[in-house]
């Protein structure tokens, strides 16, 4: 053991916190050390002094003193108006606990993890393929206007405007804007083939009703944009049966 | 109430005084006295009371000593009514030089001496006042003494 191994533990040594192997070691070398026997002698000397220190006299006026300030105190509470009082009653002092702040923290992380995914969650780009359709020159009515095919179409398309408005609403305008296009091209496509897109177009207005809100609508909503804008491109068949042209 | 300020005067007192000074020992120790009983309702009973007691008035001091400013605290004057130990050791002036070292000692350093050397707390008393670990209150002591023993020079004969 050397002095620069002995001199951090003379402290817990001289205070009798060494257990009785390093103890023993450390009084080894002191036995040996002029140097670090000099420095615990030192040491020892200023620890028994500070423990006898006197004690000191308390002021015979500190109890008055207190007294006094605890009554202006008061008085200073009683003009308090009883909402302040109310307030004080409530400061952090009071409420807060370790737990209580464990606690805050761990809901203010969950909600900047969801206000970020929210922020950054998967979204289409609708308005882009909205643009890629105008600059088609087949806009004509910007506006949702439902299948006129069969009653129960009429009724999805109304059950989809009453879905609750949310971020959903940018899939619910390029819906829309798509099935217009979608309705103008259809008066120029043979009967079966309407009857197949309305068929079709009912299914995934369904889907988008039934599926649950959130990340499965926002998928059901792509489905029938990308399928819209394959009919209404002719970018390829839109039919799963039918082949050639629209 | 009276009871708990006679069974704690003593050593707010006197921790207030070793870590401000005697100018400001009793405006601090009244207002830890006022803060103890005001708080009263609300003490959880977290740790013992005089644990919460001897927090407040090393915190108390500490924050005097920082409103302040260290320079200001203590010159030679105060510490002329400091009153000599009833038995010193092996060095006759060793209490007045001791009182004198520790106050030039830094705040944190003399609230650790004050409460394990002149209080006589254990080391897990002094880490619940000071919050903080049990080992960085030993560490802490070490350094604070080391500190004590440059300021003092040679102690009862001793070099340090």
């Amino acid at each position: 053991m050397t002095c620069d191994d002995v001199r951090p533990q003379l402290t817990a040594y001289l205070d009798g916190e060494l257990e009785d192997d390093r103890g023993s070691a450390v009084r080894g070398h002191l036995r040996g050390c002029e140097a670090c026997r000099t420095a615990a002698d030192a040491e020892a000397a200023l620890r028994d002094g500070l423990r006898a220190l006197p004690s000191l006299d308390v002021p015979a006026t500190l109890w008055a003193r207190v007294q006094a300030e605890l009554a202006q105190a008061e008085i200073a509470d009683a003009e308090k108006p009883r909402w302040r009082r109310a307030l004080a009653r409530w400061s952090p002092s009071t409420w807060v606990t370790p737990r209580f702040a464990l606690a805050s923290g761990a809901v203010a992380v969950i909600v900047c993890v969801w206000a970020w995914r929210y922020t950054h969650r998967d979204l289409p780009a609708p308005q882009a393929n909205l643009m890629d359709t105008v600059a088609h020159g087949v806009v004509k009515t910007p506006r949702w206007a439902p299948a006129p095919a069969t009653g129960d179409q009429n009724d999805v398309a109304t059950a989809i405007a009453a879905l609750p408005k949310d971020a959903s609403d940018e899939y619910a305008t390029a819906t829309a804007e798509l099935v217009a296009l979608a309705q103008t091209e259809r008066t120029t496509w043979p009967e079966a083939q309407q009857k197949q897109f309305d068929a079709k177009l009912a299914e995934l207005q369904h889907d988008i009703i039934t599926a649950d809100e959130g990340r499965a609508r926002h998928r059901a909503y792509r489905t029938l944009i990308r399928y819209l804008e394959r009919a209404t491109t002719r970018a390829e068949v839109a039919f799963a049966d039918t082949r050639g042209t629209p | 109430m009276e009871m708990l300020y006679h069974q704690f005067k003593r050593r707010v007192f006197g921790m207030a005084h070793r870590i401000v000074g005697p100018n400001d020992a009793e405006e601090v120790a009244q207002e830890v006295f006022v803060r103890v009983f005001r708080g009263l309702a609300a003490f959880r009973g977290d740790s013992a009371l005089s644990t919460w007691i001897y927090r407040l008035t090393v915190n108390a001091s500490l924050s005097h000593l920082a409103r302040r400013g260290r320079r200001q605290e203590v010159g030679d004057e105060t510490l002329v009514d400091v009153p000599a130990a009833p038995e010193v050791s092996r060095d006759p002036g060793l209490a007045a030089r001791i009182e004198r070292a520790l106050v030039e000692l830094p705040p944190g350093y003399r609230a650790i001496l004050v409460l394990h050397d002149v209080e006589g707390l254990s080391h897990e008393e002094c880490a619940a006042i000071l919050e903080c670990r049990v080992g960085t209150c030993k560490s802490q002591l070490h350094k604070a003494r080391a500190r004590m023993r440059e300021l003092l020079g040679p102690i009862g004969g001793a070099n340090a």
